[in-house]
């Protein structure tokens, strides 16, 4: 398949009300890209998909898709398909009929349309179901025929509104790794709705953070990880979240020296620091391990995961923090630990909330 | 050997006559009106009480294939009743998206508006209904008797209500499936509703089937009477000492077609006697 298509998304507001939804939202996404729309409830994300799909009006602003503008037609118009996140599907239809509803409204003809249903069923691996309602299969099953009935319109773009959030979290890990091999096989430019970042994360190229009413950063999954813009999507992104330290900064030789409430040092690489009156010092608890010596701290609470131990500490200071170790640790509640702080690893947020870095290096 | 009642087995068995005795009550009017019709007139003159015992005979089945408006007044009753039942599944259908899922001015304020049909008894509004079906001539026609029946405040309620539960992303899927409002309507919706719409049909035609009251204002000639209003006007008298067989039949007459109706409909009748019809 070889598609152009790409979708522009210029200056878009939405306000329902008095109360603002979105505010001024410009974006780019490429042919045959994976986007994710990351964030918290009512951050606007899904209102921002549903504007593209044409569920909803925008207030100000355009949106294109492969060079056309689209905001102003009608839904099936746009040549965009969506997968809702509770299915949608037609109760009284079976499934054949589901699926080749859309393609029946555009007066395609029927040995047309079976041999879309019939690829898509394939795909799928729905055939056997083809005869059946949606009341008569599961919720695995009935979120394939919703990617069928998208896949066989074979749109410039996918839609798809947190269309794992129904299931139980071991069909939807197979789910997701099932839309990851789709996604190579169609080869089309899809949008994703999501407030997990796991999905987000293995799925998108890149990611959009949403907070807000705007866009907080745009990114490759690991570039939002490992460069997070703002201290928002440092604390949503990553699980545990990241450790926030207030800090007192300086310039060291090879970058800004952060001393913490105890008095003890970090010491980063992280430059070009503005003035700020307070600073935040970030770590990821991966980056905090507990060692023979470094930051002291008492054990409030541990989580065995098998693979690795979180240990929730706090500080001489009162400053409450999550490290980690190995998974067979010996560190129990109660306990006094050190930890080995990766200042090579830190960031720094001023006092708006922005993010500095290490540079990246090449 | 068969093992003795348990405690619960007790209280089964009583619940089980007790709903046997109840079930008799319910039907032996309906057997006494049968067991009437089967009698000679003349037989019934001397006493109601023998409608048990032999012997039966079908002569007033005979009198009314000869001889009553019966048949007419059955033809009348499934007419204004089938068609008061379709106009008011279909008036009600459409009140009830246009409600449930468009957006147009004074739409709460007109819902409100159709609730108070609720509230209005007809007793208060039949003499001016009287004197404006008078006026417009429609007295002793179909339009007479459908007409009225057509204003069915419960009906655009049922339907709202229902339209309302049903997820708006269905008619979003069905949008991008680039289906038009009227097809989102009437292929995706209606469909969903059929429920409701046999709660609502069945009670429609129920009532307008029993009807009494209107056609018995509206109908003054015989040609015009409904089934009730004709079976009312053959009691030759008040305590109905003669010609009660006779009568009886036309009953039994009446009755069938609200028997059939309930055969291929039983399913949703009791589903919307149940109130299971509107989840």
């Amino acid at each position: 398949m070889n598609r152009v298509s790409a979708i522009d998304i210029r200056n878009v507001t939405k306000a329902y009300g008095p109360t603002l939804v979105l505010d001024d939202i410009s974006l780019k996404a490429e042919a045959n890209e994976f986007i994710a729309f990351l964030g918290p409830s009512g951050c606007g994300k899904s209102t921002l998909l549903r504007m593209i799909a044409g569920l909803e009006t925008l207030d100000a602003g355009e949106i294109h898709i492969g060079g056309r503008r689209i905001d102003e037609r009608e839904p099936g118009a746009r040549g965009v398909a969506m997968v809702f996140q509770h299915y949608a599907l037609y109760p009284h239809m079976t499934i054949r009929d589901n699926m080749g509803f859309g393609l029946k409204n555009i007066r395609m003809n029927k040995a047309e349309i079976d041999r879309r249903v019939a690829e898509a069923a394939r795909i799928l691996e729905i055939e056997p179901f083809l005869d059946k309602k949606p009341g008569q299969l599961s919720g695995g099953q009935k979120q394939r025929v919703a990617i069928g009935r998208a896949i066989v319109k074979n749109p410039d773009i996918f839609l798809f509104d947190e269309p794992l959030s129904n299931l139980d979290a071991a069909l939807r890990m197979r789910t997701r790794l099932e839309l990851a091999q789709l996604r190579r096989r169609l080869n089309a430019t899809m949008i994703l709705v999501t407030h997990d970042q796991v999905e987000a994360m293995t799925l998108a190229d890149r990611i959009v953070v949403m907070h807000d009413k705007k866009i907080q950063q745009v990114g490759a999954p690991m570039d939002i990880y490992a460069r997070p813009a703002n201290r928002f999507v440092a604390s949503f992104v990553g699980s545990p979240p990241m450790n926030f330290l207030p800090v007192s900064v300086s310039e060291g030789a090879n970058g800004a020296v952060a001393t913490l409430g105890d008095g003890s040092k970090v010491t980063t690489r992280v430059k070009g620091l503005t003035d700020s009156a307070s600073w935040e010092l970030g770590l990821r608890p991966e980056h905090v391990r507990v060692s023979d010596q470094g930051l002291a701290a008492k054990v409030e609470f541990v989580e065995r995961l098998g693979e690795r131990t979180l240990v929730y500490a706090r500080l001489g200071d009162g400053t409450a923090l999550t490290a980690e170790d190995e998974g067979l640790s010996r560190v129990k509640m109660g306990d006094t630990i050190y930890l080995k702080v990766d200042g090579d690893a830190a960031h720094l947020f001023d006092a708006d909330g922005k993010g500095y870095h290490t540079p990246e290096v090449g | 050997m068969s093992k003795p009642f348990g405690h619960m087995g007790w209280r089964h068995s009583l619940w089980w006559l007790a709903l046997i005795a109840l079930g008799l009550i319910m039907v032996a009017p309906l057997i006494w009106t049968l067991m009437l019709s089967l009698k000679s007139n003349s037989e019934l003159l001397r006493s109601t009480t023998n409608a048990f015992h032999l012997p039966y005979t079908l002569e007033n089945y005979a009198a009314i294939l000869k001889s009553s408006g019966v048949f007419r007044w059955l033809f009348n009753s499934v007419l204004v009743a089938g068609l008061t039942t379709i106009g008011v599944l279909t008036l009600s259908s459409l009140a009830g998206y246009g409600f449930a899922r468009l957006e147009f001015p004074f739409r709460d304020v007109l819902f409100v508006v159709v609730l108070f049909g609720l509230a209005i008894p007809e007793q208060a509004v039949i003499i001016t209904r009287h004197q404006m079906f008078a006026g417009l001539g429609l007295h002793n026609s179909y339009p007479g008797l459908i007409l009225p029946g057509l204003a069915a405040p419960f009906g655009v309620f049922l339907m709202t209500q229902y339209f309302k539960a049903i997820p708006k992303e269905l008619d979003e899927a069905a949008m991008l499936d680039n289906a038009s409002r009227l097809k989102v309507f009437w292929k995706v919706l209606l469909p969903l509703t059929l429920p409701a719409q046999a709660t609502l049909g069945i009670f429609t035609f129920l009532a307008a089937w029993n009807d009494y009251w209107w056609p018995l204002i509206s109908a003054t000639r015989p040609e015009m009477f409904t089934l009730t209003v004709g079976i009312a006007s053959s009691q030759i008298n008040f305590a109905q000492t003669s010609g009660l067989g006779y009568l009886m039949t036309q009953a039994v007459f009446a009755s069938v077609p609200i028997l059939i109706v309930y055969v291929f409909f039983q399913k949703y009748i009791v589903r919307a006697v149940a109130g299971q019809a509107v989840r």
